[in-house]
């Protein structure tokens, strides 16, 4: 059985493997005219004679488009696995925990007070992270109760709370900001991935491979919790340390994000519940495959909008929502009894 | 007699909130020997045992694990001395039986071959072994307890820490278990309420009472007449081995 099993999970992963490599190369050719398939193949590899603006158009605005909503997708899936895990609680998730809403109503501050170079290069994303940490720690505030822990609907409850006091701490900024500041970080609300440029990636291309990494070698530590506190701790997990390393790297994951593409909901959410049903929730496997499903799905779902009602683009978060909707049910349902 | 003791506890106390949980508690465990924790609900043997598999940490007092205080040891190798069957609710779902019981081994450094015969062994023992690839989520309350018991028996610590282990179970696997634990030959502290179970395996007693040792030693000595009374409140003899209870005292009598 357990070769079995392995088997499965090295099928799940091709499969994945090759959705993801069809969804980036949809992602990066689709829309470009009926071009010969050879055109596009020079001009992604920047031949001596491709063509200039198809060159252009593939490396200063798909490539980099694509490759930030994949790494959004990546750590917002990460994100949701981390504190799913430690949390012990099915429905937690960066956006509904207000990790996003604080991160964003950071952003949204920084955007209108903060000089644009600052803002552009370190500002923005680490104000970004200092949201997500105290919305973070706003929430696990208000739901812990001395002696009692943490109640599973308390935490959600807070979350909420939460998430709707810094999205009010946004529209206030955005209403006392003058209207051309405005229409800048009024994507953080909806969550755009569009105009990303090469250089507000690296955050990301750093801190989603390292933070892949880390969590991974901590599969059977995040197993253990699942067994309970008190017997992951008597098997010689450093529960408190872990949790506080763990919260942070959620709350940067989950910050960086808002500072690229704005508020994504639900991909933390809904994608380790789906990764879950294909293997099963030991996140020796869970790990690998969100990571890579949480990719895919943003970046089918940012193909959709930028698609359906083209040459208009929809934000990420209205298709989003079309997308995770049946899922979430589908897990609410699965999760009735633990909560 | 001293270098036979595998964990030593010296004064230990414990308050929460202003309450006194334990207070100095010391008695020693014996290599290989079987102990029995007793006492009425709210004596404190959960908060010893929690003392004990480090979930808490003592208040005053201290705790020797081959003469080294248990602060000193690493979390990880102290887990593969120590290891507990801890009472706490928990929903499984998503890892199979077969990963349940190879994540009690997490403390320590095995073969994979030497963790499936581990695993397979354990979960045989504790009757699941047909269900090695089924989904933890699916289990009744007692097997759920019969499924942590194999995950202790595949790590096979020194010291076996059991929190109430009949808790769930019917009487075939209150028995079958206990004695697989037995049968290991290590040294085991084990809590109880109920009496019956305690006198069929302890060599050595422990007797809580407001979170104060009230008595150790062999049974006999421990439970007698009068200290049943003011303890357990209840009419009680122990001879040969066995407790037989004429009932409750009344109120009045217990103070």
């Amino acid at each position: 059985m357990e070769q079995s099993s392995d088997n499965h999970y090295g099928l799940v992963l091709a499969g994945v493997g090759l959705a993801l490599a069809l969804a980036i190369a949809a992602g990066v050719f689709w829309g470009t005219a009926n071009l010969p398939v050879d055109e596009r193949i020079k001009a992604l590899l920047r031949l001596p004679d491709a063509q200039r603006n198809l060159e252009l158009i593939i490396w200063e605005w798909r490539l980099p488009r694509v490759i930030a909503v994949a790494l959004v997708g990546a750590a917002l899936s990460l994100a949701g696995v981390i504190m799913q895990a430690l949390l012990r609680n099915p429905l937690a998730d960066p956006y509904l925990l207000g990790l996003s809403s604080g991160a964003s109503a950071a952003a949204t501050a920084s955007i209108v007070w903060l000089p644009a170079v600052v803002m552009t290069t370190v500002g923005l994303p680490l104000l970004a992270f200092a949201g997500a940490m105290v919305a973070f720690l706003v929430t696990l505030g208000l739901a812990f109760r001395p002696g009692r822990g943490m109640d599973k609907l308390m935490l959600i409850l807070a979350g909420i709370a939460v998430s709707l006091f810094f999205s009010s701490v946004s529209a206030f900024f955005l209403h006392i900001a003058d209207p051309h500041v405005t229409r800048n970080a009024l994507s953080f609300l909806m969550g755009s991935a569009s105009g990303t440029k090469w250089s507000q990636l690296w955050p990301l291309a750093v801190v989603v491979p390292v933070a892949c990494l880390a969590v991974f070698a901590l599969s059977r530590h995040l197993d253990a919790v699942l067994l309970g506190d008190e017997r992951a701790v008597a098997l010689g997990v450093p529960l408190n340390a872990m949790r506080v390393g763990l919260f942070s790297v959620a709350a940067l994951l989950a910050g960086l994000a808002v500072a690229i593409a704005g508020i994504v909901g639900f991909v933390g959410l809904v994608v380790p519940h789906m990764a879950r049903l294909l293997v099963g929730a030991s996140h020796r496997r869970l790990v690998p495959l969100a990571v890579v499903l949480g990719m895919i799905v943003l970046v089918v779902v940012d193909l959709l909008c930028r698609i359906v009602l083209a040459p208009e683009e929809l934000p990420l978060g209205v298709l989003l929502a079309l997308f995770a909707a049946p899922p979430f049910v589908v897990i609410l349902r699965r999760v009735r009894r633990g909560l | 007699m001293a270098s036979d003791t595998v964990l030593q506890l010296h004064g230990i106390g414990l308050a929460k909130s202003g309450k006194r949980l334990l207070e100095d508690i010391s008695f020693g465990l014996e290599r290989g020997k079987f102990h029995a924790l007793l006492g009425p609900n709210g004596a404190g043997k959960s908060s010893l045992m929690k003392i004990l598999y480090r979930v808490e940490r003592a208040g005053t007092g201290e705790v020797m694990l081959d003469g080294k205080p248990l602060t000193n040891w690493p979390r990880t190798a102290y887990a593969a001395r120590v290891g507990a069957l801890v009472q706490e609710a928990v929903t499984l779902s998503g890892l199979s039986l077969g990963e349940v019981v190879r994540l009690g081994m997490l403390p320590l450094r095995l073969s994979a071959g030497e963790m499936n015969d581990r695993c397979g062994e354990a979960l045989e023992l504790v009757g699941l072994a047909d269900r090695i690839a089924d989904d933890a989520a699916y289990l009744s309350g007692g097997e759920q307890q019969r499924l942590f018991f194999a995950q202790l028996l595949a790590l096979d610590p020194d010291i076996y820490l059991l929190d109430e282990p009949h808790n769930h179970l019917d009487l075939h696997y209150q028995y079958v278990l206990l004695n697989a634990v037995k049968a290991r030959g290590k040294t085991v502290l084990a809590s109880f309420h109920d009496l019956t179970l305690a006198t069929r395996y302890c060599d050595q007693a422990f007797l809580l009472n407001h979170g104060r040792l009230a008595a150790q030693g062999a049974l006999a000595e421990v439970l007698t007449t009068e200290r049943m009374a003011e303890v357990y409140r209840v009419d009680a003899r122990y001879s040969e081995g066995i407790v037989r209870i004429e009932g409750a005292l009344a109120q009045s009598n217990a103070n």
